[in-house]
């Protein structure tokens, strides 16, 4: 009989520090899955699966041990890839606020410059035209709306799911999806051809 | 007719729209709506979930070695409570000590365990129930007498620590006897009644009242007191019925 997490987790919280490796060993790789969504980096990735345990490691005596640890290791790893997120966002900003426009062009040379340096979860989608199209418009997200939209939309969590792991109401959660697909759509339908609502006029959020 | 917002067309095909019926006939009766439905969702389904590379060979290994290092030592569960206490000890710390100890030897249930169901000669698979009963009734008293310790001043739980050291030891024993006899609900049991016993006779002797409500916090989370005594009474129960047959022993699950 494989013995529980939970079980681990007692005996680590008990001093035996060598027993985490089980945790890292079963783990390890579905964590690496869920950050690389996020991040779209090999290397990152890995580093970030390194953080997280150790963030867990930390504050594993904060763990229930009647809940799920999968759970709970993978709030940690999509709250520490958004701090990652968030830190390179100010970092790039403060390298090149040029390429950060509140209202992307996607004509702009500049911004596809940022996806190139950026190029998030995007390297892999489609053709390589839709692809650059696709990571210019990911790379224009908030790291916050670009978590969400991972979550709920590449790895099929539930809006309650996202509110909680990112500690939001439903109501933001959903906000953050909508802003995502909105942000997404106005970079990508110009290019999709002429009759969508918002290429004619400019967004469907009123009602007529 | 109003149409749909984006954002409710956009909730619609993640299935999180509020009032979802009411948005599926709009567009079932509005062709706009359901034209920009599916623009939303043929732009929607151009963002394909990513393949995701398998990470560089040896991950789970490279992982640990660059964290091993890293990861501070913890100490034991009342370690981390109670902290380095004084070690000041009172007068009235060592009277509830000796009243631990002779209520210990009041009713501990190796006097009381009847002497018919102690002594099974010839009979292996009864004396294993016999042992594993005794077993959790020690394990019982124990939880007991941290569960109900007095909790005014700075308690002293050293007797409870060496009570946790010798239970521990039969503890792991009696588990694989359980798993080996295909008793999942008693190797269980025993599982969580362990990572307990090893938190407890690893921690510090002297704690203060509050942290001893968190370690009863603990005890209380995983209803081990009551699985304690369900499956203790269960265990009495199976060694102390009467042969029947003289394979009966032998059919039951431990």
């Amino acid at each position: 009989m494989e013995v529980t997490d939970a079980a681990v987790v007692a005996q680590v919280l008990a001093g035996d520090k060598n027993a985490f490796r089980v945790l890292v060993d079963r783990h390890s790789r579905s964590i690496f899955r869920v950050v690389y969504r996020m991040t779209g980096n090999q290397q990152d990735s890995e580093e970030l699966v390194q953080e997280t345990f150790l963030r867990a490691y930390k504050n594993l005596d904060r763990f229930e041990l009647r809940a799920n640890f999968s759970t709970w290791l993978y709030r940690i790893a999509v709250n520490r890839t958004l701090d990652f997120l968030n830190a390179r966002k100010t970092h790039m900003q403060t390298k090149q606020t040029l390429q950060i426009a509140d209202q992307p062009d996607p004509e702009a040379t500049n911004q596809v410059q940022i996806a190139a340096e950026d190029p998030g979860p995007d390297r892999l989608l489609l053709s390589a035209e839709m692809k650059r199209k696709i990571a210019g418009a990911m790379g224009l997200l908030t790291p916050a709306e670009r978590v969400a939209f991972t979550m709920r939309h590449m790895e099929g969590r539930s809006i309650e799911e996202i509110s909680q792991t990112l500690n939001l109401k439903v109501s933001a959660a959903k906000n953050s999806v909508f802003r995502a697909v909105q942000k997404l759509r106005q970079q990508l339908e110009p290019y999709a051809g002429p009759g969508s609502r918002l290429a004619s006029r400019g967004g469907v959020g009123a009602q007529s | 007719m109003n149409h749909l917002t984006e954002e409710q067309i956009v909730l619609h095909y993640y299935g999180d729209a509020e009032n979802s019926s009411d948005v599926e006939r709009h567009l079932a009766a509005c062709p706009e709506c359901h034209a920009e439905f599916a623009r939303v969702k043929a732009m929607l389904e151009q963002i394909e979930p990513l393949e995701v590379p398998e990470p560089s060979a040896g991950f789970e290994e490279k992982t640990w070695l660059n964290l091993r290092d890293r990861l501070p030592e913890k100490r034991g569960l009342f370690s981390r409570l109670f902290g380095a206490r004084q070690k000041w000890a009172l007068g009235g710390l060592m009277a509830l000590l000796l009243l631990a100890a002779f209520l210990a030897g009041r009713f501990s249930p190796r006097h009381e365990t009847p002497i018919t169901a102690r002594s099974a000669p010839g009979n292996p698979q009864r004396v294993v129930l016999v042992a594993v009963g005794d077993h959790l009734e020690r394990s019982q008293m124990l939880l007991v007498e941290i569960m109900n310790a007095d909790s005014k001043g700075p308690i002293d739980l050293s007797a409870e620590q060496a009570e946790a050291r010798d239970l521990l030891d039969s503890n792991h024993l009696y588990r694989l006897s359980a798993k080996q006899a295909g008793d999942p609900q008693v190797a269980s049991l025993l599982e969580q009644l362990g990572s307990v016993l090893t938190e407890i006779a690893n921690g510090p002797s002297e704690v203060s009242p509050g942290d001893l409500q968190q370690v009863r916090h603990t005890i209380q989370s995983e209803s081990l007191l009551f699985k304690v005594r369900v499956v203790g009474s269960e265990v009495n129960s199976r060694a102390r019925k009467p042969e029947q047959t003289p394979g009966a022993a032998l059919n039951q699950r431990l």
